[in-house]
């Protein structure tokens, strides 16, 4: 449904006129305000996006738009949070809800030496800095109407900082739940910073209850010189709901980072991952699964950019659609000039699990060097029918060898899972959308 | 008894047709050699025996154990002791050969209303069976198929049939791209599981196999249909004359 552009006028209005009647911030730091403010007058200037703009074309936004979508006074009922146990068992799990700290559902456990992991809230001292150093500096606010909203109006900053040199195999989680408020906005928010030399794990979940509400998480990671950073992200977000967010990161020299992404759930959702390798020896892993359903709509756009010379990158997306479910995976490549030597991959594999779904792949490559390794490849099909009869042929039932061939495509990405825990609990989400019975859960 | 009954068996693939009316009996305790050019429509019968969909049987009818076989899925046929070896075995990626395995043994004991194989059980089957067909034991936990040898490949369809114990075992092709040595084992492999209770089809290219497996009836496949059949000395004639004596079929 194309919205009239006096409707879409009115929508921006609606976001800042409750940017406006906000309730007053008692103790924030100006620097926050200003940055809130920074936040509105960009979402001002840029609106929802158009259905033309090139890089949102697909994504069906009429129905945010039309929707107004409001930050609740407190957190609601949490039907998600009842029972729920967070995918890993080692170390601290902070907990937010609807944007807000829940210290009662957060468990505590010691933070491995120089870390230090918090809500802004609660924060003071050198993270306290780092946050004022770091936050909004690599959301691409400016660009991205979401991550512009969050700015505007985020409630809480889950903080993560690992100190100069310190090392921790311990992962810190996170998990951002959206209550069982319909219509509200959601603005999580996560800051990793990892200064030089440092080596952390952190991963961050999203869940929801069955509402309708909007979900725009933002999340920075700054990964100083040779740091490492792994960071995993499940996405599990309500049946009915929209969640558009970001993750930027920056790597500079000789700094790695990992990323693993597994999104699963929401109505429609939408991701864009920004990469700046920015210093020399810089190294960026993405990896990427979705699994799709229903009429489900599961958007992915990575930015990778390499800024200066010996930079790699490499990117593995793996989708498996089912119903009527779409997806969206566009990845650009850019390779700045004078950035020789760079060697970046790409790759996306999508499998249909049904005639009536629909992967779109789009990799792009932008490239203003000469001496640079870039590749990619897409594909999009079927289950194998060879495979699938062979299976049969020895005795497997059909929804068994479908899900042998399913989990193995899809499992290549769990694979490298370092959390313990954390691989169980993906392989649980990846068997729940299996067809077989027990006997692929027993054998593979 | 009878074990496989086939009368005049029409099938059919993207509506061209290519078997024009088989009729071919194996007993229990036989083993049938199915000969013939390539293009004959050898792996079509096994295909359309194995239940391929992707073939359509248009006319006649196969009884297999006295149940009739077209009504039959694939895996159901499996169950009930059916077992193809592949002319070009399936790779696999991501399922380990071992994995998979243990998923089709117990899928045929459930079938027999058997418990399934304890995990140390199941292992110390699938190493003896390695060992009579030379599969190395790495190969076990590699994925199906993928990235053996031509060679590798048939001996892991023989160290499949070893290990799930067919009444009718259909091998096709298994020695073509084999060298004597790897023939005589998967030669040695099929003759150690001969048995009263045990039928085999072997559809081959070459006479040479039959030097070692040495069959009980010969057939020869041709443009669709059996054109002759006869004892073993048939594949020796074969060897010396060629398809050119069945004519210009066989050009
Ligand atoms: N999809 C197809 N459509 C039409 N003809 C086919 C198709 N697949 C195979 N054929 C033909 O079927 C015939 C028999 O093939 P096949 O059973 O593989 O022979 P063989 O195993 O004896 O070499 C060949 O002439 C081949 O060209
Ligand atoms: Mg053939």
């Amino acid at each position: 449904m194309n919205q009239p552009v006096e409707s879409i006028a009115e929508q921006k209005s609606v976001y800042l006129r409750d940017f406006e009647h906000a309730p007053a911030r008692d103790g924030e730091p100006e620097w926050l305000t200003a940055l809130r403010r920074r936040g509105i007058e960009a979402f001002e200037r840029r609106g929802f996006p158009h259905s033309k703009e090139e890089s949102w074309r697909k994504t069906r936004l009429s129905q945010v738009a039309n929707t107004h979508y409001t930050v609740q006074p407190a957190a609601g009922e949490a039907s998600v949070l009842a029972g729920y146990r967070p995918a890993v068992e080692a170390g601290p799990c902070l907990v937010f809800l609807d944007g807000r700290f829940d210290a009662e559902r957060s468990r505590w456990a010691e933070l491995p030496a120089g870390v230090t992991a918090a809500p802004l809230s609660e924060l003071d001292g050198a993270a306290a800095t780092a946050v004022e150093n770091h936050l909004g500096t690599l959301a691409p606010v400016d660009e991205h109407p979401f991550a512009a909203l969050n700015t505007a109006f985020v409630q809480d900053v889950m903080v993560i900082h690992a100190a100069r040199g310190s090392l921790s195999e311990t992962p810190i989680s996170v998990v951002f739940a959206s209550s069982d408020s319909e219509e509200q906005a959601v603005y999580p928010r996560l800051l990793v910073v990892v200064e030089s030399g440092a080596e952390l794990r952190v991963v961050e979940q999203h869940v929801g209850g069955g509402a309708n509400y909007l979900s725009c998480p933002v999340t920075e990671l700054v990964a100083a010189d040779g740091a490492i950073l792994d960071y995993y992200r499940v996405q599990e977000p309500g049946d009915a709901a929209r969640q558009l967010g970001t993750v930027s990161t920056r790597a500079g020299k000789d700094a790695a980072v990992r990323m693993h992404t597994l999104a699963a759930g929401g109505q429609l959702s939408r991701t864009d991952i920004y990469a700046d390798l920015d210093g020399t020896g810089a190294d960026v892993e993405l990896n990427g699964l979705y699994l799709t359903e229903g009429r489900q709509f599961c958007d992915h756009h990575t930015w990778v950019s390499h800024n200066t010379e010996h930079t790699t990158s490499r990117q593995v997306f793996k989708g498996v659609l089912d119903g009527r479910s779409e997806t969206v995976f566009d990845g650009l490549v850019k390779v700045a000039e004078g950035a020789q030597k760079t060697d970046a991959q790409q790759e996306n594999r999508n499998l249909l699990m049904s005639k009536m779904a629909l992967a779109h792949s789009n990799p792009r490559l932008e490239i203003y060097a000469d001496d640079v390794k870039c590749s990619h490849g897409s594909t999009t099909g079927q289950l194998d029918k060879e495979a699938l009869f062979y299976l049969r042929s020895r005795g497997v039932g059909p929804a068994d060898a479908k899900s042998m061939l399913v989990f193995a495509f899809a499992n290549e990405m769990l694979e490298p899972i370092k959390v313990s825990g954390l691989h169980d609990y993906e392989r649980g989400l990846l068997f729940r959308r299996l067809p077989g019975d027990e006997t692929v859960r027993e054998v593979v | 008894m009878a074990l496989l009954e086939i009368e005049n068996l029409h099938a059919a693939i993207d509506g061209t047709e290519i078997l024009k009316g088989i009729n071919l009996t194996l007993n229990t305790g036989e083993v049938h050699a199915i000969m013939g050019p390539n293009g004959s429509g050898k792996s079509t019968l096994a295909k359309v025996l194995a239940g391929d969909e992707a073939y359509e049987v248009t006319q006649g009818s196969i009884r297999y154990n006295g149940q009739d076989l077209l009504d039959m899925d694939p895996e159901i046929r499996a169950r009930e002791g059916m077992f193809l070896g592949f002319q070009y075995p399936v790779e696999i990626p991501g399922v380990s050969n071992t994995y998979f395995l243990k998923a089709a043994v117990n899928a045929i004991r459930k079938h027999r209303g058997q418990d399934e194989m304890d995990a140390m059980e199941f292992l110390q089957l699938i190493r003896e069976r390695a060992k009579t067909v030379k599969l190395e034991d790495t190969l076990l936990q590699r994925p199906v198929n993928e990235g053996f040898s031509g060679g590798e490949k048939k001996r892991n369809e023989v160290f499949q049939m070893a290990v799930l114990e067919p009444v009718l075992a259909i091998l096709d092709e298994t020695d073509s791209g084999l060298d004597i040595d790897a023939l005589r084992t998967v030669a040695e492999g099929v003759n150690a599981m001969r048995s009263a209770e045990r039928g085999f089809l072997v559809i081959t290219h070459y006479q040479r196999l039959l030097n070692y497996i040495v069959p009980d009836h010969v057939h020869v496949l041709l443009g669709g249909k059996v054109v002759k059949s006869g004892g073993k000395e048939l594949a020796k004639e074969l060897e010396q004359s060629g398809y050119a004596m069945f004519g210009e079929q066989a050009a």
